[in-house]
């Protein structure tokens, strides 16, 4: 269903050299970053780019001061980050146990089954006019929007994750006459972890999306409105630093949760 | 045998272990008195099931499915009608089906869809033809991945949404925009898997290539790709949500035409129904290229074991 | 038809068993065992020999209740104490994400033992099939022959009046089998446990047991009982003995007979 799901159930194979040389790819990760910078620096200093249009690394860096320096941009900040928030919690919390629910009972799985898939097709970002008009344009409206983007990603990887659970773990846990429950918490649900990892690292990043395309279409306030905003006022310095925010933030996200899975994942032998 | 179970030398095992409840009938329960002692294993007794029954064991999953379906639209009807879910905000689905019986009459909205499906197949098809080879020349190319990684993984993780302003900037609010858009959407969700799935490719089979003197070009045409298959099918599969994304926040965003002006100008006239009917047209478009991809990929990896056989319950 | 229990020192006795497989697809109906009996006589060591998918994990696992026959019925002594039976699955059948030692608890657990006492019980355990100081490892972290080891002990564990074992060495390197199997034949001994083992390796069933049972193709019948009479205990040297190879040899052309059948019924295909 997704990447990291069908990932997750791989073999590790020998990988041919990902993840190998840290100082080679340190060194080639730096000229390559800093090239594509000093490149677009110069392409606007000599007027190959529009300086409205693309700006400019440095224009960028004097943006980033001025709206830092006068803390104009924290409200911003602070408003994207607490619809993000809330609606991915929300998600997650309905949306793991959901999802088990849905995985674990077979008839329940079934009956389930297409309405899960049709939603999970639907664009949901085409309500998003439905819930502006319903919630209002308060952070209601923005919650429901990321809640809605996140949550299906995490009920249909963790169901995924409980089907893809080894039929021969599960036949030793039968051998030894384990309850039902135990079944559950001893096979299912740490054969399950990385699918609801993969899930909430989806789920995270739809989330995203909701608050950006919920913040573009209705707002006053956050880093989708600044980018959207500052766009209309071609001020393309302030879009760029909003996107590179965003990349940022969505940089930090993958990490933490990358480091969870570490933590979940001692008994596997690859690092992945 | 010793009682507290030192019959293991060096050992002190004194084990009372129940038995699982459900197979346990030793004699005493049993009333088998010439069996005493034991407990015993049936076989399954053979029930005689109806016709009827046996067809729904046999089609059970299909049944329940539509089951879940038909019923999630008739508890919305009934609420609907029963004023227990505002028609107003949610409609109910036999206004969305009158509104739709509706707009297929309307030119308009066919024009709406050839817009939208333009975009869409335009957007999404020059991503792939140019998200795959590059990606697998990412993957291929140690010094090419680390060099690019760094800005790879940033719009890997920046919702591509964001860009839209950007976008609108360059090219303005016409067509190419939005093709613009969705194919910022669609590329990254195509490259990165693609780039992975060359860069796990297991090594025995590369060594058994070229141990048997594969040019580069057999190299990659009977290993790499083969391998990177799955991989390049589940970014299209991210693709798609990602580019579907892109057409309707895009013209939403342009307000000039397709499915996503039509969906934002039928809320704000307050045509809940003729709104939802637009969604709906998403969710099949969403559903069709999602199962055309599954063909595909069925097709191409039929290699692939797939064991589906039931043990008896 | 009940099952005549005369013989006082059965732990199991199979009659008609007969097994189907139905596929799911296409709805069809694969015999994989029929009208199998066999008894088990407390304390005996039995292995089946067979050709490939004759249906020797199929009949374990209908002993051990995790498939049920479509037709006969099996006599399992009930266990004063411990479990009736328990089984050792083939390779990394260890839970990736338990250590050793929980895994060896495993069973006790799922007898309703609270995780602290059942660690407590395992621990002996663990020494016993001689993986002391590894019970804090990830199976991972084991070599094949040690996961294997721990794969017994998790099995020897609730003390199972017979123990179920399906290729348990199959995966392991010849020098490790061959200890593994004096290993087993060790523990066996101070355990005075009842086993029903299954092997492609001749020279391990015959080492191993005190009877030989030799399986048909599939739908498998049973061909041959055989009863081994080597003295115990014995060691790896009883290998090269005139009739230990008579043994094998003996084994070997029923099967290769079974074999020809089989390759005659694909070739006429
Ligand atoms: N889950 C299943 N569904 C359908 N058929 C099965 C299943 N398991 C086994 N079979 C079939 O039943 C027959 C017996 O299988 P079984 O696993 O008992 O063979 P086996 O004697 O243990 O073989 P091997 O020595 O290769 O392990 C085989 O022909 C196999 O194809
Ligand atoms: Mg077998």
């Amino acid at each position: 269903m997704t990447a990291n799901a069908s990932v997750a159930g791989k073999a590790p194979s020998p990988r041919r050299w990902a993840f190998k040389r840290p100082s080679e790819r340190a060194l080639y990760g730096a000229m390559g970053f800093i090239g594509v910078l000093v490149l677009w620096e110069i392409a606007t200093d000599v007027g190959i780019f529009k300086k409205s249009l693309m700006s400019a690394p440095s224009l960028i860096v004097k943006a980033a001061m001025t709206d830092f320096g006068s803390g104009a941009i924290w409200p911003h900040i602070t408003t994207s980050l607490s619809e993000w928030a809330i609606g991915f919690a929300i998600g997650a919390v309905v949306g793991i146990p959901l999802g088990l629910i849905i995985g674990w009972f077979r008839r329940f799985d079934y009956f389930a089954s297409v309405m899960l898939s049709a939603i999970y097709a639907t664009p949901k970002v085409a309500l998003a006019p439905m819930i502006i008009l319903v919630a209002g344009i308060g952070i209601e409206a923005k919650v429901i929007l990321v809640l809605l983007l996140s949550i299906f990603a995490i009920i249909v990887s963790t169901v995924s994750g409980v089907h893809s659970v080894d039929r021969r773990h599960q036949q030793i846990a039968q051998s030894f006459g384990a309850s039902k429950r135990l079944l559950f918490t001893s096979v299912v649900l740490p054969s399950t972890i990385p699918f609801i990892l993969s899930g909430l690292r989806i789920g995270a990043g739809r989330a995203l999306v909701g608050v950006v395309v919920a913040e573009f279409l209705v707002a006053n306030q956050g880093i989708g409105w600044y980018i959207s905003f500052n766009g209309t006022m071609l001020n393309s310095a302030r879009v760029y630093l909003g996107i590179l925010m965003l990349g940022l933030f969505g940089i930090v996200l993958g990490e933490m949760i990358r480091v969870v899975e570490r933590r979940f994942d001692s008994w596997r032998p690859e690092i992945h | 045998m010793p009682e507290d179970g030192s019959e293991w030398p060096g050992l002190r095992v004194a084990l009372a272990v129940p038995q699982r409840r459900d197979l346990v009938s030793v004699a005493a329960a049993s009333g088998q008195s010439a069996d005493a002692g034991y407990r015993t294993i049936r076989s399954r007794d053979r029930k005689q099931r109806s016709k009827l029954s046996r067809w729904y064991r046999g089609n059970e999953r299909t049944v329940l499915g539509i089951t879940g379906l038909v019923s999630f639209f008739v508890l919305w009807q009934i609420l609907a009608m029963l004023g227990l879910i505002s028609e107003f905000f949610f409609s109910s689905p036999l206004a969305i089906l009158a509104a739709g019986i509706k707009e297929v009459q309307n030119p308009r909205f066919w024009t709406d869809v050839r817009i939208s499906a333009f975009e869409l197949t335009m957007g999404a098809s020059i991503a792939l033809v140019t998200a795959v080879p590059l990606g697998i020349l990412i993957g291929w190319y140690r010094r090419v991945s680390f060099t690019f990684d760094p800005w790879l993984n940033f719009f890997n993780a920046l919702p591509r949404i964001a860009l839209l302003p950007l976008v609108v900037l360059w090219v303005g609010l016409g067509i190419q925009m939005k093709i613009l858009i969705i194919f910022l959407g669609a590329f990254f969700s195509i490259i990165m898997p693609t780039a992975e799935g060359v860069r796990t490719v297991d090594r025995t089979y590369l060594d058994v290539a070229r141990s048997y003197g594969a040019t580069q070009r057999k190299l990659f045409t009977s290993v790499v790709v083969p391998a990177t298959v799955p991989f390049i099918v589940t970014g299209i599969r991210l693709a798609i949500g990602r580019a579907l994304i892109g057409v309707i926040v895009g013209e939403m965003y342009a307000q000039t035409e397709g499915l996503g002006v039509m969906i934002d100008k039928a809320e704000a006239a307050l045509a809940s129904d003729r709104m939802l009917f637009g969604v709906l047209i998403f969710t099949i478009a969403g559903i069709i290229t999602t199962e055309a991809v599954g063909v595909i990929e069925r097709y191409l990896q039929r290699w692939r074991p797939s064991i589906d056989v039931e043990e008896g319950h | 038809m009940a099952v005549e229990m005369a013989a006082k020192d059965l732990i199991m006795s199979a009659k008609g068993i007969r097994v189907e497989y139905h596929d799911r697809t296409t709805k069809e109906a694969f015999l994989a065992l029929e009208s199998f009996d066999l008894d088990v006589v407390e304390g005996e060591f039995v292995t089946i020999v067979g050709p490939s998918g004759c249906g020797k994990s199929t009949f374990l696992k209908v002993v051990n209740g995790l498939l049920r026959a479509s037709a006969g019925e099996i006599k399992l002594k009930a266990a004063a104490k411990g479990r009736d039976d328990a089984m050792v699955f083939q390779e990394s059948a260890l839970f990736p994400w338990y250590s050793v030692l929980d895994n060896v608890a495993y069973g006790l657990v799922c007898a309703g033992m609270s995780k602290k006492d059942a660690r407590e019980r395992a621990k002996p355990m663990i020494r016993l099939v001689g993986l002391e100081g590894f019970g804090d490892k990830y199976p991972y972290q084991l070599s094949g022959g040690m996961q294997q080891r721990a794969n017994l002990a998790r099995a020897l564990t609730v003390d199972p009046g017979l123990l179920l074992m399906d290729e348990p060495f199959a995966a392991l390197d010849a020098q490790t089998r061959e200890i593994m199997q004096s290993e087993l034949l060790r523990i066996w001994d101070q355990a005075k446990k009842t086993v029903l083992f299954i092997t492609h390796q001749i020279d391990e069933a015959v080492y191993l047991s005190d009877r030989v049972i030799v399986m048909s193709a599939r739908p498998g019948r049973i061909l041959a009982d055989i009863r081994i009479d080597l003295p115990r205990p014995r060691d790896l040297h009883v290998k090269r003995t005139p009739p230990f190879v008579a043994y094998e040899e003996q084994i070997w052309e029923l099967i290769a007979s079974q074999m020809k059948t089989s390759a005659s019924q694909f070739g006429g295909g």
